[in-house]
């Protein structure tokens, strides 16, 4: 079976014949026909969408964002002042001749209870610290300060391969700052600098390229998560601060509220993360002048609830994300439930992602069996792929939308997920619902995924480099998709061969949906009223983003 | 194909299909049998072959149970169509017999597959995994060849190997595995939150006895990728190497320092014979962290 343009066509399926379609397959496909022309004759005109508004900054000014959202908590506040200490800066930028670590670990362990403020002294306002822990305290990065991680892989080691190359060793390294215990906050209008993209101490390479090697083989790199919660901890909060350059991981949260598991009684009280910006790789260029981009910031996921623990009744409001991996990844290896994910932008990355594990389970003190990842409600989400420049090595995963994906190595529950008042711009895959994230891997722990809801969503065209694909798939004949609702879902510009389906029962409408899908043991009910609905305008932010150099494009 | 189909669906509205298939077959589904001689044998659904999965019904997951003569296999008469595997996916049964797929998938039998005793292969393309295509089939970790994937699969639920183990007291950076004795660990034994791939492999040293002599130990490592060119494997066997240390075999002139940096061999190679059975020059390594 060929394309029509003599590329190997994978996604039509012949009869009684079906065909799981990786996300990297996908692309390849459909860049190849973006490139021949179209694979529907009568599809109209493309209609383009390329307006930013600048005019909605990032983050949005206090008080703004979120006001009025009767979903959402208060928005955090900074500590009232004084603090219980202010440290000044000493340095210009990132030299490590001498470290701050002990100088602001002292303080923060002093300071339990209250914040400590870092702040700039004329010139001087930078700090180079190794791990820290932010344990029931507040780390207050001020406006104009910047708090740069060393680049000294000793400072973070835990088994002796922590920055050696070629070593695919997930603990290789300690966090650059781990929080613990109740209601542990780092805020600010300050920068937290990972120095991913620069050349460790004692060696020639990056974090990123010491990452970058194990691609082949897919390891597991050690890299150390530039925030990274305890098991223990509960309240965290994150507000305000601008986070660049982590070696791995931005922030991995496991938070629970403060009176149990079993129960969300306000959101936020488990985790709050409010007005971050992400922003990696935040520079063209590092100091020894190799390119940095999207996806040489391998396993760079800007806020990945679950990844080390259960994490429930948390909010994730009004943050901008633009990375070189998932932009959030909601992690199920343990069990999360009860998030809300409201108001944000995204730029650049691998989507507003769930998985790949959702195997877990918990046995809450109730006696109650949970699983997975459920009662998760995402909402007013921007995603765009044209934020910024991506550089040559981009590829189809760096501009991926919505995201479910598992495979039998570490599939469990997904369920009573609500996708609702979305736009997103230039996507390669619009909505991604995978069950064979990689295929290769083996197991018996099946992905589940269940009742997933998408309303007034609508993905526009830009610059329109690849179509956007839909892909809506099911385990097997015994753990099928759906219920899938799909409610005035559309997306623009899409060819007849761009949506694929198998083992799901879904239901359209009642307002419009723009694609019908269809394919092996799917199951489609009807409900679209004509006319009961309009496409959900969109307005997209002008994003953060480096200084382009001249001549490059997407 | 589509005769072959037509054929099966028409036997299943005649309740002596048994006795008249073979009949059936030989007139009208010549793609069905074509693949088989007399000495080979041959296939029939057979209602008899009970392929329900967790309580759905064979007809509910897409399956027909078969029964076969000789040595034939449902599966074996898959074809590549432009490169893409085009077949059926059975899974054999304990009782004999065997549960395929209804509808032809992208994946072919592969005869020749490098599979364990009790297992067999299948190609897939894409995306495409034998379980979920035929929910009565377990396979192992695929490995990737060009555009497909390689898989050994059985009818019958694979066991579990090794398991991962912090008790084992292995160097720091290199993981503990507990095995019954005679297995290694894979990387499809790895925990569910532990990244793997294709090229994923572990190197692991000549296995050590453990308390209960049913089991044996390794700490094994995540090598990175041979570089290309490299020709050294891991060897368990290698003569006087003692439990904990890393028997390899090298069949060219590079050496095991050349191809896994964190090796270290303190003895020149001495002519040998790999685990494959190969003459190679062998080396007996430790593991070093820096």
């Amino acid at each position: 079976m060929k394309h029509p343009c003599g590329l190997p066509f994978f996604r039509k399926a012949p009869s009684f014949s079906r065909t799981r379609l990786p996300s990297w397959l996908g692309a390849v496909s459909l860049l190849g026909m973006a490139a021949c022309g179209s694979n529907d004759e009568e599809a109209p005109p493309i209609e383009y969408m390329c307006d930013t508004d600048s005019t909605l900054a990032s983050p949005a000014p206090v008080g703004v964002c979120g006001a009025g959202d009767p979903k959402l908590p208060p928005e955090p506040k900074f500590p009232a002042e004084p603090v219980c200490q202010e440290i000044k800066a000493t340095k210009t930028g990132p030299a490590e001749d001498t470290l701050d670590t002990n100088l602001i670990q002292t303080a923060l362990t002093q300071c339990k209870g209250g914040a400590v403020k870092l702040v700039a002294d004329g010139e001087r306002n930078s700090f180079v610290t190794g791990h820290l822990t932010v344990s029931n305290v507040t780390l207050w990065v001020d406006a104009g300060v910047t708090l740069y991680a060393s680049r000294d892989p000793e400072q973070y080691q835990k088994t002796g391969n922590c920055g050696r190359i070629g070593i695919s060793d997930s603990g290789a390294c300690t966090d650059f700052i781990t929080m613990d215990g109740v209601s542990p906050a780092i805020m600010g209008d300050g920068v937290i600098d990972g120095q991913g993209g620069e050349p460790l101490i004692g060696h020639d390479y990056s974090w990123w390229q010491a990452s970058y090697a194990l691609r082949a083989i897919d390891g597991s790199i050690g890299n150390p998560p530039l925030i990274n919660t305890t098991t223990k901890t509960n309240g965290m909060v994150l507000y305000r601060i601008t986070l660049h350059n982590s070696p791995k991981f931005h922030v991995k949260i496991a938070s629970t509220p403060s009176y149990g598991p079993t129960a969300c009684t306000t959101a936020g009280d488990g985790f709050t993360v409010w007005g971050i910006t992400i922003l990696t790789p935040s520079k063209w260029k590092n100091s020894k002048g190799e390119v940095l981009t999207p996806s040489f910031a391998r396993n760079t996921d800007g806020v990945d609830p679950g990844e080390g623990s259960i994490a429930q009744c948390g909010v994730i409001a009004c943050n901008t994300i633009s990375t070189g991996d998932d932009h959030i990844a909601v992690k199920g290896g343990h069990w999360v439930s009860n998030l809300i994910i409201a108001h944000n932008h995204f730029g650049t990355g691998h989507g507003m992602s769930i998985g790949s594990e959702t195997f877990g389970s918990y046995t809450s003190p109730d006696g109650v069996l949970h699983r997975g990842i459920e009662n998760m409600d995402v909402y007013d989400l921007t995603i765009d792929a044209d934020s910024r420049p991506v550089g040559y090595d981009a590829q189809a995963s760096d501009f991926n939308g919505i995201r479910v994906k598992s495979d039998e190595s570490r599939g469990g529950l997904v369920n009573n997920i609500t996708y609702t008042d979305i736009c997103m711009r230039d996507m390669t895959n619009a909505i991604l619902v995978s069950t064979a994230y990689n295929p290769m891997f083996a197991g018996t722990l099946f992905p589940d995924f269940r009742a997933l809801t998408f309303r007034n969503l609508h993905h526009v065209t830009c610059k329109g480099l690849s179509r956007p694909v839909v892909t809506l798939e099911g385990f097997n004949s015994t753990l099928p998709l759906g219920p899938v609702t799909l409610d005035n879902v559309v997306i623009d510009n899409m060819g007849k061969l761009d949506v694929a389906a198998e083992y799901a029962n879904i239901e359209l409408g009642p307002g419009d949906v723009s694609f019908y899908p269809s394919g092996f043991d799917v199951t489609v009910t009807d409900n679209r009223v004509p006319g009961s609905s309009a496409k959900r305008t969109c307005v997209f932010p002008t994003l953060p983003t480096p200084e382009v150099p001249p001549g490059w494009l997407r | 194909m589509n005769g072959f189909r037509k054929a099966m669906r028409t036997m299943h509205s005649f309740s002596l299909h048994r006795l008249l298939a073979p009949l059936l077959l030989a007139g009208s589904t010549a793609a069905c049998t074509t693949h088989t001689t007399e000495s080979q044998g041959t296939c029939v659904p057979d209602p008899a072959v009970s392929c329900t999965v967790n309580g759905f019904s064979a007809e509910a997951v897409h399956l027909t149970g078969y029964s076969c003569t000789g040595a034939a296999r449902p599966d074996d008469n898959s074809t590549y169509i432009d490169g893409v595997p085009q077949g059926l996916v059975c899974a054999d049964q304990a009782g004999g017999g065997y549960c395929c797929t209804n509808f032809t998938t992208q994946c072919s039998y592969n005869p020749v597959g490098i599979c364990d005793p009790g297992t067999y292969g299948y190609q897939c393309l894409g995306a495409n995994r034998p379980e979920a295509l035929n929910p009565a089939i377990s396979c192992n970790q695929g490995v990737r060849e060009d555009n497909v994937i390689n898989f050994c699969c059985s009818g019958t639920e694979r066991a579990a190997n090794c398991t991962q183990s912090d008790a084992i007291g292995c160097a720091a950076g290199i993981t503990g595995w507990i095995c019954p004795t005679g297995t290694q660990p894979t990387a499809q034994d790895m925990g569910a939150n532990k990244s793997r791939a294709d090229l994923f492999y572990l190197l692991c040293p000549v296995p050590t006895v453990a308390a209960n002599p049913k089991y044996e130990t390794y700490c094994c490592y995540t090598a990175s990728l041979v570089p290309a060119g490299g020709t050294c494997l891991q060897d368990r066997n290698v003569p006087g190497c003692a439990p904990g240390r890393f028997g390899i075999a090298c069949y060219g002139t590079d050496t095991p320092e050349q191809n896994f940096a964190r090796l270290n061999c303190p003895d020149p190679g001495v002519p040998g014979i790999s685990e494959q059975g190969y003459p190679a020059t062998v080396y007996c390594c430790d593991y070093t962290s820096n």
